[in-house]
Parts: structure tokens; sequence; C-alpha cells
């Protein structure tokens, strides 16, 4: 049975569309994210969930309740809010003990060790009596962690949770925020504008343009099968180039022809870096192309060649991993390209 | 050197004068001039007997105390809506409540006299001067409480409601404390504000005078002049006093929310 149940949104602020006929069904203990860049309704769909925006039209159902005039307060929901709202006049556990206030259900005398238990989940025992703004980033998304978590809400729903840290402890926050999720077994709805992100952490992903759900699916069917070329550029690097399809076969504009079937005209050839491989001298490929090296860009584990190719301007981005047995290949070193036409993602253009 | 010299000129015009208020009210003579004569605490002696003057201050505090949470309930009403919702004509609507705070006082006065007298065919009363000191206080509150409300991260009430409270408590909780030294400071400003206020009063007034007001009748009588000393000179000290005690309240909040001191209004 699905926890939260979107169906048909429909959400307007005045003029504006901010959602378009939103549909989704997220499974009970799911990591489920949304992704999508700047402005496209993601935070907006959030708060549709936690009950801060009224939708236009259509239905949010969460663990089989109609959500229809329930109030933020009285939903089984919980929001990690992207500032973390840490409430900068009380201490850590009075911030973390703060939802306890209006839960008759929990014994007063069992508070203490809630809390406690809340800050130990989440790395921060023995912070209890701090000061919140004498906390750093990292340690305020924990403390903002511990307070909705200690509810044990249906659903939790974090706004871009991560933003705020720099790229170190947002990795680890990555896994850890993963691990937390896997132990307490509530849903987690995360909002992101990373690919990388959504694709590391997620069960499932809807990537959002617009206001409208573009694809959803685990992140492999996303990275590896996009379903357009707006969704295929969103995630992952792709390098496209000019195609003709006809009778079963595409003529790629550089690399040459690959039996693939598509709707006959010009089509868009979507090609992903590690899908190419720069052939040493000596090894063969399926398919093999003759090109030259323009520019690279070394990653210490991956270098990331541009290849010229002949009869096209476009270059082709092709990622290979470093082996301490084979040199960095420099600027106009000539190669030979190995590709596999199943790796093609072809887009009607 | 002349830049020192300008802030010392500067310091004394702004200054002297209320210093000559003590000197004068504890100088044993009716004629406000110097060489001083003796000592004397007779003048605020005589402070405790004159019964108008009484009933004049405690106009004064009741009109103050009353438009003073008056002007900062409103003033919260409309900076929290400044601060929290967009709509159309914003700006516009928020210049318009400003405008008292720029427009001459005797015009304020004047037309609201019209308004009272020839519109509404209400008597002059306290009220009347409640009213408008009310107007003339709002535009002062909205500055200061806009200033608490722009430190004020918004989700911080929704995360209030999202753990459960409902949207009076949240504004109870969180809010409230983390804004509480605006709303001090408001109090207080506006308090000073509506106490020393003359012209509008002197306006409304009727019969009953405000202390500005009372003080302004007590000058045609000039043997009664280092009594109104002996008065000024304990305003000034409830002044000094009322400011201080804004300053530290406007600090306390400052280290409360965590936040950098920005430097406040002293
Ligand atoms: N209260 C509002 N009134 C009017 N328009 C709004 C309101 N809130 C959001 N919008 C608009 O709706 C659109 C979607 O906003 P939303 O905050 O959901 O985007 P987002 O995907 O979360 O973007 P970001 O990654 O920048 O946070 C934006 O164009 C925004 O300007
Ligand atoms: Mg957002």
């Amino acid at each position: 049975m699905s926890i939260v149940s979107l169906r048909n949104i429909e959400k307007y602020y005045g003029e504006y569309h901010a959602l378009r006929d939103v549909s989704v069904d997220i499974a009970q203990g799911e990591f489920f994210s949304l992704l999508g860049p700047s402005g496209c309704g993601k935070t907006t769909l959030l708060r549709t969930i936690a009950g801060f925006e009224d939708v236009t039209s259509g239905e949010v159902a969460i663990a089989g309740q109609e959500m229809a005039g329930v109030p933020a307060n009285r939903r089984p929901t919980n929001m990690v809010f992207q500032s973390y709202a840490i409430f900068p006049h009380l201490s850590v556990a009075k911030n973390v003990a703060f939802g306890l206030r209006r839960r008759a259900d929990i014994p007063k005398q069992s508070r203490a060790t809630l809390v406690e238990d809340a800050l130990n989940m989440v790395g921060l025992d023995g912070y209890g009596a701090r000061r919140a703004h004498a906390l750093s980033g990292g340690q305020r998304q924990r403390v903002a962690l511990a307070r909705a978590l200690i509810l044990k809400p249906k659903v939790l729903l974090l706004d871009e949770p991560l933003s705020a840290l720099d790229k170190k402890m947002r990795e680890q926050m990555q896994s850890e925020l993963r691990r937390l999720q896997r132990h307490v077994g509530i849903t987690f709805i995360l909002v992101t504008h990373d690919q990388e992100e959504a694709l590391t952490m997620s069960d499932r992903i809807a990537v959002m343009f617009e206001g409208r759900i573009a694809q959803m699916g685990s992140p492999e069917a996303l990275y590896r099968r996009p379903e357009t070329r707006a969704v295929a550029e969103f995630i992952g690097m792709m390098t496209f180039l000019e195609g003709r399809a006809a009778s079963g076969t595409v003529e790629v504009e550089g690399l040459g022809r690959a039996e693939i079937a598509a709707p006959e005209g010009a089509v868009a050839v979507g090609v992903r870096p590690e899908t190419l491989t720069l052939l040493a001298p000596g090894e063969t490929a399926a398919r093999e192309t003759a090109g030259t090296v323009a520019d690279r860009a070394y990653y210490g584990d991956m270098t990331y060649y541009d290849i010229a190719l002949p009869g096209t301007d476009t270059r082709l981005t092709v990622s290979m991993k470093n082996r301490l047995s084979r040199a960095v290949l420099e600027p106009g070193t000539e190669v030979r390209l190995g590709w596999e036409p199943d790796a093609l993602l072809v887009y009607a253009t | 050197m002349t830049l020192r010299a300008y802030v010392i000129a500067y310091l004394l015009f702004l200054y002297a004068p209320i210093a000559l208020l003590p000197l004068f009210a504890f100088n044993d003579s009716t004629i406000i001039a110097f060489p001083l004569d003796a000592f004397t605490t007779r003048w605020f002696a005589e402070l405790w007997t004159v019964e108008a003057l009484h009933a004049a201050l405690w106009n004064s505090l009741l009109i103050a105390v009353v438009s003073t949470v008056l002007a900062t309930l409103l003033g919260l009403a409309a900076a929290r809506a400044a601060a929290k919702y967009r709509f159309p004509g914003k700006r516009g609507l928020m210049g318009m409540i400003m405008l008292p705070l720029i427009l001459p006082e005797i015009i304020v006065a004047v037309s609201l006299l019209v308004v009272v007298i020839q519109v509404l065919g209400w008597p002059l009363s306290r009220w009347t001067i409640v009213a408008a000191h009310t107007l003339i206080c709002i535009p002062f509150s909205i500055a200061i409480l806009n200033g608490a409300f722009q430190n004020l991260d918004a989700s911080l009430e929704e995360a209030a409601v999202d753990l459960g409270e409902n949207r009076w408590s949240a504004f109870r909780l969180v809010t409230v404390p983390l804004i509480a030294p605006g709303i001090v400071a408001s109090l207080l400003v506006g308090f000073t504000i509506s106490l020393d206020e003359f012209i509008i009063a002197f306006f409304l007034s009727g019969a009953e005078p405000t202390l500005p007001v009372y003080i302004w009748g007590l000058l045609r009588f000039p043997a009664r002049l280092p009594v109104v000393m002996a008065l000024g000179t304990l305003l000034v000290l409830a002044s000094i006093l009322l400011l201080v005690l804004a300053e530290i309240m406007r600090r306390r909040g400052v280290a409360r929310a965590g936040l950098k001191d920005k430097g406040g209004f002293l």
C-alpha cells in the first residue's frame, strides 16, 4: 500500500501554474526524491504534502487518509526545512523536545530519554545543553533531523537538506541520511536539484520540469533509459550527436552506422562518456571510430577527454578510468574510439 | 583638530540647554538667570502639592500607555504581514502607513481636529488624543518591528506548526520570544513620543490637558518657572532611563537570537 498518494494535483499561484497534473504513489519505507531545476515546483509539491499549501485541485492522501482540510499540524508528516529552522532561543534539547509538547500519547517522564535517544541517533549525544545558535551547519541539520524523527512521523519531508553544507560534509551526510532512513524505516521524501545526490540516495526519483513530472523511476532506470532529451540532459553527463534514422538503422555523425529502430527522420543521439572506450594499441572493439584528443580534464581517478571526430564540430566526451600502466593522453593524440550501438539513446528532434 | 572642535560645539549645542534644567531646578530663586543663588529642593517639593499637575501627569501616562500598546499591536500586525505575505501594492501600502512619520505634526493636528469635531462630532477628551497618538506612533512601531521581523527566518513559525502547534501557539512560542526586544523597543519609543508630544495634544485635549500642555500653561506665570525646571529635570531622567532600558533589551535580544549586533537606535 502506498503511504503517500497524490492524484492529479494542480496548483496555481494566481495566474502562475506551479504544479501540473502531478500523480505519484510513494511506498511505505521508500526513499523518494523530487529532482529538478530551480523553480520547477519541488518545494511547492513538498509543501502541499506537508499541508503548508492548498492544492487548486487534486487529492493528497497520506496513509490512506484524504488530507483535504487537514492543517499541517495535524498531518502525520514532519519536515526538515532548507534553513533547518532551528529555534535560536532554545537549547538543542528543547528544540528536539519541541514537538513532544502536543503529544499526549507520550508520557512526560519518558521525554528526556526520548530526546537523548534522538540526539544519539543523529550523533549529537551530549549536545543537549548547547544553545542552538552555537552550532555548525552540519550540527544544525542533525538537530533538525532529531527534532522531526523523535515524533516518528509516517513521512519525513526534506527540502534540500544538504545544499547549505560544504562538499565533504554533504557527502558524509548523504550516506548518513541513507543509513538513518533504513534504520528508522520511515518514508523519506527528499527535494534536491543535485542529480548526483538523488542518484546515490534514492530508491526512486521523480524528475520535475516546469511543474510537471517528466519521468519517474529507479536511479538506474533514469540514468540508463531517460525517456526524453530533457531528462537525459539533466541527469548525468551526455553528448548529443546529430543523426538520421531510416529503415532500422541510425546514421550517427562522426561515429557511423548503428542498428537501432527509430522513427524515420532527423534524430539526436545521446552518448554517455563511460559507454565509450579509448582503445589502447592492439585493443579492439566491435565498433571503432578514429578521432583526435581535443582537450582533457584530469580528475585524479578519472580523465574526461573531448574527442574531435571527422565530419562534425561536436566534441564527444569520453571518460576513462586512470590506470598506472596507462599514460594520460595529451591533446592532439590520434585515438581509436570503441563504442556500442546498445548504449546510444535516440531522441526524435 | 577642526573636526574635534566641531564635535564639541555640536554636543554643547545639543546638551547644554538640557544641562541647564537641573541647574535652575535646584536654584533658590524664581528668576532664571546667572549667577545662581543657594541650593534648594523646594521646587521639587512643590511638585508634590499641585493637584492640576498630578491630573495632567496621570492623563499623559494613561494616554501614553494606551496609545503605545495600541500602536505596537497594530504595528505588529502590519510588520508581520509585510514580512510574511506577498500581495500587490504592498510597497505603496507600507509607504502610506509610514507617511505620518514625515507629515508635519501641525497638519496632522489640524486635520484630526476637523475630523473629530466636524465629521465625527465627538467631544474632545483623553481618548481623542489616544487615537491621534496611536496614529503617530504606528510608523515608529512598524519601523522598529520591521527590523525585528527581518532578522527572523520565516520558516521558524512554520517549523513550529509542523511540530504540532497551531498558528497562534506557534506565534506565541517562537515568534514572540524572538521579536520581544523589538516589541519592548516599540513600546518604549512610543511611550516617550506620546509622553512629550505637544502640538496634537494641545489641539485635541479639551478640558483634560496632558503634561506638556499643562507645562505650556505654566509658562505664562514666571514665578512658576523653577517648578517647570524641576519637572523637566525629572522627565529628562525618566527618558534617559527608558532609553537605556530599551537598548539593554535590544542587545539582550540580539545576543539571544545569536545575531551580530548591527547597531540599534542608540
Ligand atoms: N507563494 C508564492 N506565490 C507566488 N508564486 C510562488 C509562490 N511560491 C512559489 N512560487 C513560484 O512557483 C514556482 C515554483 O517554486 P518552488 O519554490 O516550488 O520551486 P523549487 O523547485 O523548489 O525551486 P528551488 O530549487 O529554487 O527551491 C516558482 O516559479 C516560484 O516563483
Ligand atoms: Mg525549493
